[in-house]
């Protein structure tokens, strides 16, 4: 009577990590299998058996995203395009595809990001060739009206509408957008506001937009859980085989060095605590440069629940609500980031020469062995606990291909976490953390709430 | 007046449900359990029954300071850091989520970190430090997080804040999970140790436990968990909940650029009951959460680019601004509520989302589900609630709150009864709890815009839609209905308010 799931006891069942685990740093933090197949048309299907009886997550990696959006006035349109994805095609209207999305049952959605744009459903295993049936006429064929495209464009704002009370998304803005000159990171991936709000009259654009990106050589699909392999593959060439590979070859502009410190003021109309939030400029996320994984436990060593930095500010002096690190894992260098609330704005210079005294104190001072097993442990065991469904997963996965463009990096960048030695960070610490590299924005509450 | 007001609440006395939680063991102490030995996962879900109705008057907000403190504090040997400091090599944490009835533990470890976790896990819930310097800094995070927070920087959850305040006004659920803001600013650590030592009793106590957990960690759990004092489980009565007459309005004021808004009102049901299941496949029809299927999101979003979101719900549900898409797990109440939920707005626009909202739910109710909605939302359901508990965590949370609401396990029970309900069950479930004429609204807008804000919506001004773009002739006949789609706006329940005032006591 119904095509529902037949498994009952719906609970995916992890592997052991031992490999994860393997202290040696010798084996592969990914315990399943990852087998890869790339049509004749480029597109490369990454699929992944994982123990999740009835199910399976299905992932369509698009290798673009804000990164992408070179033209003036078209930044935030990778994001808008992925909205557009849901407006259907000839064969499967936008109407017709709910309902045989809502016949299985499926969770499907997206995202997009600065160098991705991610596709992903959740369903039954039986109704793979219907999501790749599905999937494979959207990314061919997908069509949709101007006024379709206008009405989306209401949705757009009101996405941006609904963070804009965030003072985290202005931050974000601002920061991007004085620390970049050239590169498109300039922008977030919701883009300039006067680019959303101009965004309706982009109709033409968008057509240019879907050929030049939603190609082959740019896609990758990547399927997680309780599959049959040849049949997958055979599948594919069924419904991707008659997809025509694109050409168009992106330049995105390199950022110069930055040569003096960049600061920012950032009045807030709400109540708020002040804010303060740094930015320096880093390497992109490489499974190859040591540079990158030392940053990246830096930013634990020297801001995480076990630095010193964070004892004296949040646990003992009780100066802020909160103060952490943030490494971006970017295809191009990306930033490195610091965000703090401070409780009392008396104290704000106060903590800020705490921040720089913990950026300097890691250029000169090793971090102990033990701390650093302990936070390696920490990256490893966070790592391969998420891993826990095959959406998770896939997501995992998806990630990684965004940047290098292959699974197999997850690997090899949890080995490099190994080979970072104390050596490693304090040399990253000397070297990217000069005031001339860095951006430094303070968001406060405007006067006359103070006066109040 | 009141007098009448108290007349007509008690000519609608809603059914006030008892949990039927505490079948215990000898030892006093409740276990729920699933045992997965194939797993190297497992997680624990403790939860002490009580929640932010156990509040004392003007301490609004100890329940959740207590927890908090206790999930992010020392224990009799380790400080807040040492404990850290342990924690931090395995990726562990304990986290606590605080809600109206309950309080839940919840922690989750690779079975080769068991034994210390676990030591560490049971010595924080069994022998709390309360270090005054971990309660300041617990304390000033709860009243930031309303002051700085709620009331400031998420008019989501400001709006969804204020519809809780609005649908249980003079009812223990109606304060915030955390209190208020004059609540926690009286409350001491001694308010918090004596309440620990009143609240945290073995007959409180409830334990969750699933996943590759050896066979004696129950037994070591009843032993080590036997040195609470017993206590006795109390269940605080529920009023019933205030009738809804006409459409109540609250708009709230701070700076804001778009508008949010949530609307909704009291049911009598939850999922102990068989209403419940044709009610929650009607609200999947009309409004499933974060999905494209639902009647409002196609409608409002789809078709009129007003938002981002629009979505309804058959019971309590927690989420929104960067959460799962799935339910939140133990988060139960005996008294449950309908609402919609509408992202933020254009200005310009709300009053008419408002208004196509409401002329929906009026089209829900008045002519209910065809037989193919009705199928087609079937099958969805039956097959979606089946992702809701991937995780052994999920799963087990799921089946700690069916044992709250003493029924059989929610996502076997919703698939039982959807098989044999029929479209004819299902609107007759419709029409005898949902309407679109008594409803609470929670609209929060732009500083100094509120006042002719709500005058608009009391005196039905028209509010035509502006469009960025063509839209087809049958939007723009059904929209010339919409705008000016009557709302019985209740004036003297209707209010202007500013966020700041919110909260506060």
């Amino acid at each position: 009577m119904f095509r529902c799931l037949t498994v009952l006891l719906l609970v995916f069942i992890p592997m052991v990590f031992a490999v994860a685990l393997d202290e040696s740093g010798q084996g592969k933090i990914f315990p399943y299998t990852i087998n890869q197949v790339t049509l004749d048309n480029g597109l490369k299907i990454v699929s992944i058996p994982f123990e999740s009886p009835g199910i399976v997550a299905y992932y369509t990696v698009v290798r673009t995203g804000s990164r992408n959006e070179v033209e003036p006035g078209k930044s935030g349109f990778a994001h808008f395009f992925e909205h557009m994805m849901f407006r259907g095609t000839e064969k499967f209207p936008e109407q017709k595809f709910n309902d045989i999305l809502k016949s299985i049952g499926a969770d499907n959605n997206a995202y997009t990001s600065d160098d991705q744009t991610i596709y992903h459903t959740v369903a039954s295993a039986e109704a793979l060739e219907t999501i790749m049936q599905l999937e494979s006429d959207r990314f061919m064929n997908l069509k949709y009206s101007e006024d379709a495209f206008k009405t989306e464009a209401g949705a757009i704002l009101g996405e941006y509408n609904k963070n804009s009370s965030n003072p985290f998304q202005s931050i974000e803005e601002k920061i991007r957008d004085a620390a970049y000159t050239e590169h498109t990171y300039k922008h977030t991936t919701m883009g300039f506001l006067k680019d959303i709000e101009n965004m309706p009259n982009q109709y033409q654009y968008s057509l240019e937009f879907f050929k030049r990106w939603y190609r082959p050589e740019n896609c990758v699909v990547v399927v997680v859980g309780d599959f049959n392999q040849d049949k997958l593959i055979e599948l594919a060439k069924k419904y991707y085989g008659a997809w025509e590979a694109g050409s168009y070859k992106l330049a995105v502009p390199a950022e110069p060095q930055q040569q003096a410190e960049i600061k920012i003021d950032l009045p807030w109309k709400s109540k708020t605590l002040p804010i303060l939030a740094l930015a320096y400029h880093v390497p992109a996320c490489s499974d190859k440069d040591i540079d990158f994984a030392a940053l990246n436990l830096l930013s634990l060593v020297t801001f995480g629940e076990t630095s010193d930095l964070y004892r004296k500010l949040v646990v003992n002096d009780q100066l802020v609500e909160f103060v952490e690190g943030d490494m971006s894992e970017n295809r191009d260098p990306g930033l490195f980031y610091v965000f703090t609330r401070v409780k009392d704005p008396k104290n704000i210079n106060v903590v800020r020469d705490a921040i720089y005294g913990a950026f300097g104190n890691a250029a000169t001072t090793k971090v102990s062995e033990e701390k650093l097993a302990s936070i390696k442990s920490h990256v490893k065991y966070q790592f391969a606990m998420s891993l826990d469904n095959p959406d998770r997963v896939a997501d995992e996965i998806a990630h990684y291909i965004s940047i290098t463009g292959d699974p197999e990096s997850i690997n090899r960048l949890y080995a490099m976490y190994d080979k970072v030695t104390p050596d490693d960070i304090m040399n990253v610490a000397k070297k990217y953390f000069a005031p001339t590299n860095r951006t430094v924005l303070l968001l406060t509450q405007e006067e006359k709430e103070v006066k109040q | 007046m009141k007098t009448i007001t108290l007349l007509l609440a008690l000519t609608i006395v809603l059914m006030v449900p008892t949990s039927e939680l505490f079948a215990k063991d000898e030892t006093g102490l409740r276990f729920t359990t699933i045992s997965l030995p194939s797993s190297p996962l497992i997680a624990f879900r403790i939860i002490v029954r009580a929640g932010s109705i156990n509040d004392p008057k003007g301490k609004e907000g100890l329940n959740s300071l207590t927890a908090d403190l206790i999930a992010n504090g020392g224990t009799k040997d380790l400080t807040y850091s040492q404990v850290v400091d342990k924690l931090y090599p395995w990726a562990a944490s304990i986290d606590v989520q605080t809600d109206q009835e309950i309080t839940t533990f919840i922690g989750s470890i690779h079975r080769d970190h068991l034994d210390g976790f676990y030591k560490l896990f049971s010595e924080l819930l069994l022998g709390p430090r309360f270090d005054p310097a971990d309660f300041q800094r617990v304390k000033d995070l709860h009243l930031n997080y309303l002051q700085n927070t709620l009331r400031a920087t998420n008019d989501e959850e400001l709006g969804k804040q204020t519809l809780n305040a609005m649908i249980f006004v003079n009812h223990p659920y109606g304060t915030t999970e955390d209190g208020t803001v004059q609540g926690i600013s009286a409350i001491t650590l001694d308010d918090v140790k004596n309440y620990y030592k009143t609240t945290y009793t073995q007959a409180n106590f409830w334990i969750g436990l699933a996943g590759g957990y050896p066979d004696n960690l129950q037994e070591t759990m009843k032993k080590d968990f036997s040195s609470l004092p017993a206590g006795e489980f109390k269940e605080v009565p529920l009023p019933p909940v205030s009738p809804v007459k006409g459409m109540e309005v609250t708009v709230v004021e701070k700076p804001t650029r778009a508008y949010a808004v949530s609307m909704g009102f009291p049911i009598s049901i939850n999922r102990k009951d068989k209403d419940f299941y044709p009610l929650f496949l009607a609200n999947s029809y009309f409004g499933e959460h974060r999905t494209f299927t639902g009647v409002l999101m196609n409608h409002l979003r789809g078709e009129r680019g007003l938002n981002y979101g629009d979505y309804s719900y058959a019971e309590k549900f927690v989420g929104g601004l960067g959460q799962p898409p799935f339910p939140r797990v133990n988060t139960p109440l005996r008294q449950q509520f309908f609402s919609i939920w509408l992202r933020p707005l254009q200005p310009e626009n709300t009053h008419f989302a408002i208004r196509n909202a409401l002329f929906e739910l009026k089209n829900l109710v008045d002519k209910g589900l065809s037989t193919e909605d009705f199928e087609i939302t079937r099958k969805f359901v039956l097959n979606y609630s089946k992702l809701w508990a991937a995780t052994i965590s999920r799963r087990l949370g799921y089946k700690m709150d069916s044992e709250f609401y003493g029924t059989d396990y929610f996502i076997d029970r919703l698939d039982k009864e959807l098989r044999t309900l029929t479209v004819d069950d299902v609107n007759a479930v419709i029409r005898k709890y949902l309407n679109a004429s008594n409803v609470k609204i929670a609209v929060v807008v732009d500083e100094g815009k509120g006042k002719d804000f709500l005058d608009a919506m009391i005196a039905n001004t028209a509010s035509p839609i502006k469009y960025a773009s063509a839209v087809t002739q049958n939007i723009l006949d059904e929209d010339k209905l919409i705008e000016v789609f009557p709302l019985n706006i209740n004036k003297e329940q209707s209010r202007v308010v500013s966020a700041k005032d919110l909260f506060e006591k």
